[in-house]
């Protein structure tokens, strides 16, 4: 495969290519069985089956002047969440439930949208096509009030029947970008080549079905925001540390930019890096990339990574950078709030480095952007800082 | 309102104004007592087609202990001047005790000369005024009978051991609900038992200067209070709408207010229904009622309202008897000085005589505190209708999603378990049935979504789990109502249905029934006038069996009717008992 030959020479990659060494390691050590619980991409028929035997048990139910429920798990609740390294955050096999009742005046509501979304998916499957949540939400805005309360039903009822939220013909939707040396083919035959150029590829919508991958990127750097993903653009990162790819989900990221990392990561163990702001923000959207949400986390095996490694901007390279003092910022309350939260997160015990940064972040009570390194130079970022970094394996 | 009823009217009157001030009756603590009204009407022997009416007011018990009985008898004839009666006094021997301890009962008896059917008015408009004094002074009781020509009728009216609301200043209003509005048996579904009054804010009257009357030391203060009968809490399958408001009328020390203009209840104040509130702001039409018979066992209301209904009072789930809204107007004295009887006998004068003038004196704060006590009770209603609306829109949407999961599958033993499981024939009859079970069940439990049940409640959702081995049609849901509602609805609903059979027994049979069946009858004796009442046939606003009250104060009326139109047997020259 011929790519434009405008990166580094090969000793640049040395770090890079020992780092990924040791994580192939650890992978054949670790001998990471397949995720016996979590959703599964399950096949139409099944879906629909589960669907009918749903529908079945309500109508057993009403048969013997019972009032139906759903009994969904706590998805967002930490005590049914438990954290390993090789995986994230992922749901206890025995996890607490909640009923919704058809006949409590305060889950009535409820339990009526979660059979009409089950109604709706059911003919999704049926008739093969998909919607995104989005989609799903306007066919009836007044119903269901607001967009958070589809998109939650949607997760219960991944959750509750046991399926991704593919098999279930719901996609969300992508606002990820991706750039640099990749290409591979959608499911409908679309050939997509992400090589740098002046504009970067959308992250496809539906990730299980590209295939035919091919890159030989060194590393995938995953960008916090999307200023910053322009600002490497504009800077032809891509090519100057070529080869690479450059991935942003634009803040938090979508499920499908996390399904493309995870796919990449399972496809080329390639090593995986963080770019984020040096702020508690940017650190939770870095552990979202890397263990997952508590809310996703019935489907952490197919969502996490937690081999990234977290490559910038660290708190401690503000001192040693002598980033100036005008361009870092106070943390507020709720920065403070959100630190400390993260600080008691189960993943974080096992991370020291991190630790260690969070807390001269919090000691220090200042933060500072990505963009802060401009004041060092305009092109400090793509030219001194990120080259060090990665030739000096300057990561954590 | 003839002499009977006007004199009645003023004695009890008195004797409740000089109960709470000469006796030491603490401010706040309710009156408690027995009295006992009986009127014997034998023909007259002075004018032609006329009665004489020889009218007993009695008490029982230690109603008035340490009353100085002369005075008393003094003052109440310098009341009733006009009253072209002899009333007379008797007392036990050496009872002119001002020992505050003393048992003293006490007997007046006053004679008028009345038409037959001046005489029945009357009755019915007394009937009338005990049931509104039982409504505020709950533990006082009165047993009422009438005798003509050798034919008696008896009825007690009490509401000892039902719920109230204690408004302060020795008044306490019983929120049964079934007092103010006949319970829809029709219907299979059941409200929450009791009314649930918001106070509002009390505002002082302005007596205008043109209002000939005494100087007051004191002030008129109106506190009003509403509340929606049935009570919107519970929810039902029907969506809530009001169908008339009913105003209730008291003046100090919660004496029912007869309006000097009874016959014309209808002033000018509440002639115009936006005096009270804007009622546009709650999409409610309202036109005074003036058909308020007094053939009724139900408390009265002083003042009615009927509300137009709308187009969207014709939908299908709309509840065909509606909604009361109930508002009590107490106007009470308030004085720094220690107030003497003669004065609240004077402020109820001049709230009887000028109670219009007095409210269109006072129009803005009175629409104000009004305005504010209604928002919040309508607006109560106003969520419970929300809610409703919601729930019915759930239910909906549940049954629609699950039809079309079925009608879309192509697995025919799903569909066909989905049909055999509810029974039904086709998709059609399967989407029926799954709509009236789903219905059953949410009504079932929010049935007991009523704040006043909040116990039974609990108990039931521990039940949950079990709830499907109790449930049965019908009966059982009768016994669950029961649990949750309080023993007098289910004691109520199986009552009610059994007294209809005893009263068509009754009625052909003509013999008497065991002893809590029967009204009156032709054969009862004087025996009936005791006040133990244990030969009484009725108990108005008894909890344990309302509906038992209702419908035999129902024969009973039409009994007393039937009786009164064969007035010529009654003035046969040889009548007598």
């Amino acid at each position: 495969m011929a790519f434009a030959p405008m990166g580094p020479e090969a000793s640049f990659f040395e770090v890079l290519d020992r780092h990924r060494e040791s994580l192939l390691a650890a992978l054949r050590r670790g001998g990471r069985e397949p995720p016996s619980g979590g959703s599964r991409l399950a096949s139409s028929s099944e879906v629909l089956a589960s669907i009918e035997n749903i529908i079945q048990d309500i109508i057993t139910s009403l048969a013997r002047n019972e009032a139906p429920a759903f009994t969904i798990d706590n998805r967002s609740s930490w005590e049914n969440i438990k954290f390993e390294d090789s995986v994230g955050l992922q749901m206890v096999s025995h996890c607490t439930t909640r009923k919704i009742k058809s006949d409590s005046p305060k889950s009535a509501q409820k339990f009526a949208l979660i059979l009409k979304i089950l109604s709706m998916i059911y003919k999704l499957v049926q008739s093969n096509t998909y919607a995104t949540k989005r989609d799903i939400y306007y066919t009836d805005s007044q119903l269901f009030g607001n967009q958070t309360v589809v998109d939650n039903i949607i997760n219960d009822i991944s959750c509750m029947l046991k399926v991704s939220r593919r098999s279930l013909h719901i996609l969300s939707t992508s606002k990820g970008l991706i750039a640099g040396n990749l290409r591979y083919i959608e499911e409908d035959g679309t050939k997509v080549n992400c090589t740098c150029g002046a504009t970067a590829v959308a992250v496809p919508s539906n990730i299980q079905g590209i295939r035919n991958l091919v890159t030989d990127a060194k590393f995938v750097l995953i960008v916090e925001k999307d200023a910053t993903f322009q600002r490497l653009l504009d800077d032809n990162f891509c090519n100057k540390l070529s080869p690479c790819i450059m991935i942003t989900g634009k803040g938090v990221p979508d499920l499908n930019t996390r399904l493309l990392v995870k796919k990449l990561w399972d496809t080329f163990h390639v090593p995986v890096f963080t770019l984020v702001d040096a702020d508690p923000h940017g650190i939770e959207i870095m552990c979202i990339y890397k263990y997952g949400s508590m809310s996703m986390s019935f489907e952490a095996h197919h969502l996490t990574v937690p081999a990234i490694r977290w490559l910038g901007l660290l708190p401690s390279d503000l001192k040693r950078l002598n980033v100036p003092k005008d361009s870092l910022i106070p943390l507020t309350k709720r920065d403070q709030m959100k630190l400390d939260s993260i600080l008691r997160r189960p993943y974080v015990t096992c991370q020291p480095f991190w630790r260690k940064e969070m807390e001269i972040m919090a000691d220090s009570k200042m933060k500072a952007e990505i963009q802060a390194l401009t004041f060092l130079s305009s092109d400090y970022l793509s030219r001194v800082y990120l080259p060090n970094k990665l030739k000096f394996g300057g990561w954590i | 309102m003839e002499g009977t009823a006007v004199a009645v009217f003023e004695i009890l009157r008195f004797l409740i104004i000089h109960w709470k001030c000469d006796i030491d009756v603490s401010k706040g603590a309710l009156l408690e007592g027995q009295l006992v009204i009986s009127i014997e009407g034998l023909n007259s022997k002075h004018q032609a087609n006329a009665l004489h009416c020889v009218t007993t007011i009695a008490s029982a018990g230690t109603l008035f202990g340490g009353m100085v009985l002369k005075k008393f008898l003094k003052e109440i004839q310098s009341i009733l001047p006009g009253i072209s009666a002899k009333l007379t006094w008797t007392s036990e021997e050496g009872s002119y005790s001002q020992d505050m301890t003393g048992v003293t009962p006490f007997q007046m008896i006053f004679e008028v000369d009345e038409k037959p059917r001046t005489l029945m008015t009357d009755c019915l408009v007394i009937k009338h005024f005990l049931r509104k004094i039982i409504m505020v002074h709950p533990k006082v009781r009165f047993h009422f009978s009438v005798k003509v020509n050798g034919i008696l009728s008896t009825e007690i009216f009490g509401v000892e051991n039902e719920p109230t609301l204690n408004l302060g200043n020795g008044i306490a209003l019983v929120v049964d609900s079934q007092h103010y509005v006949r319970p829809n048996f029709g219907t299979i579904e059941s409200r929450c038992s009791r009314i649930h009054p918001v106070l509002g804010h009390p505002v002082m009257l302005f007596i205008p200067e043109d209002v000939a009357g005494m100087d007051l030391l004191g002030e008129l203060i109106l506190t009003p209070a509403a509340a929606l009968c049935p009570s919107p809490k519970v929810s039902s399958n029907q969506l809530n709408r009001i169908s008339s408001v009913s105003i209730f009328l008291y003046g100090p020390l919660g004496l029912p207010l007869i309006l000097s203009t009874w016959e014309q209840p209808m002033t000018t104040f509440f002639k115009d229904t936006s005096s009270l509130i804007d009622w546009k702001k709650y999409h409610l039409c309202m036109i005074p009622n003036l058909d308020l018979s007094l053939d009724r066992d139900l408390v009265l209301p002083d003042v009615s309202y009927q509300v137009e209904s709308s187009e969207g009072d014709q939908s299908q789930n709309m509840d065909p008897q509606g909604q009361t809204l109930l508002l009590f107007l107490f106007v009470d004295f308030h004085s720094a000085f220690p107030v003497q009887q003669m004065e609240i006998w004077g402020v109820y004068t001049l709230l009887t005589t000028h109670l219009n003038a007095i409210l269109v004196e006072s129009h803005s704060v009175v629409q104000g505190s009004i305005q504010f006590t209604l928002d919040k009770v309508l607006e109560q209603h106003h969520q419970a209708a929300k809610a409703q609306q919601k729930l019915q829109a759930s239910l909906s949407v549940a049954v629609n999603s699950i039809m079309s999961i079925l009608t879309g599958s192509t697995r025919s033993s799903f569909r066909k378990m989905c049909l055999q499981t509810l029974q039904a024939a086709d998709t059609q009859e399967f989407g029926t049935k799954l709509h009236k079970v789903f219905r059953e069940i949410t009504q079932h439990q929010f049935l007991h979504h009523c704040s006043c049940e909040v116990k039974q409640q609990l108990t039931l959702e521990k039940k949950d789990s079990t709830q499907g081995t109790e449930d049965a049609p019908d009966n059982s849901s009768l016994e669950l109502l029961a649990d949750t509602s309080g023993q007098a609805e289910n004691k109520r609903l199986k009552r009610g249905s059994s007294r209809m059979e005893e009263m068509r027994a009754l009625r052909s049979a003509r013999a008497p029934s065991p002893s809590e069946a029967a009204p009156r009858r032709p054969e009862a004796t004087a025996a009936a006038l005791t006040p133990s009442g244990r030969e009484a046939r009725e108990a108005h606003g008894r909890a344990l069996a309302p509906g038992r009250a209702s419908l035999g104060s129902r024969l009973e009326d039409v009994l007393w009717l039937q009786e009164v139109s064969n007035l010529s047997e009654w003035l046969s020259p040889s009548p007598g008992p």
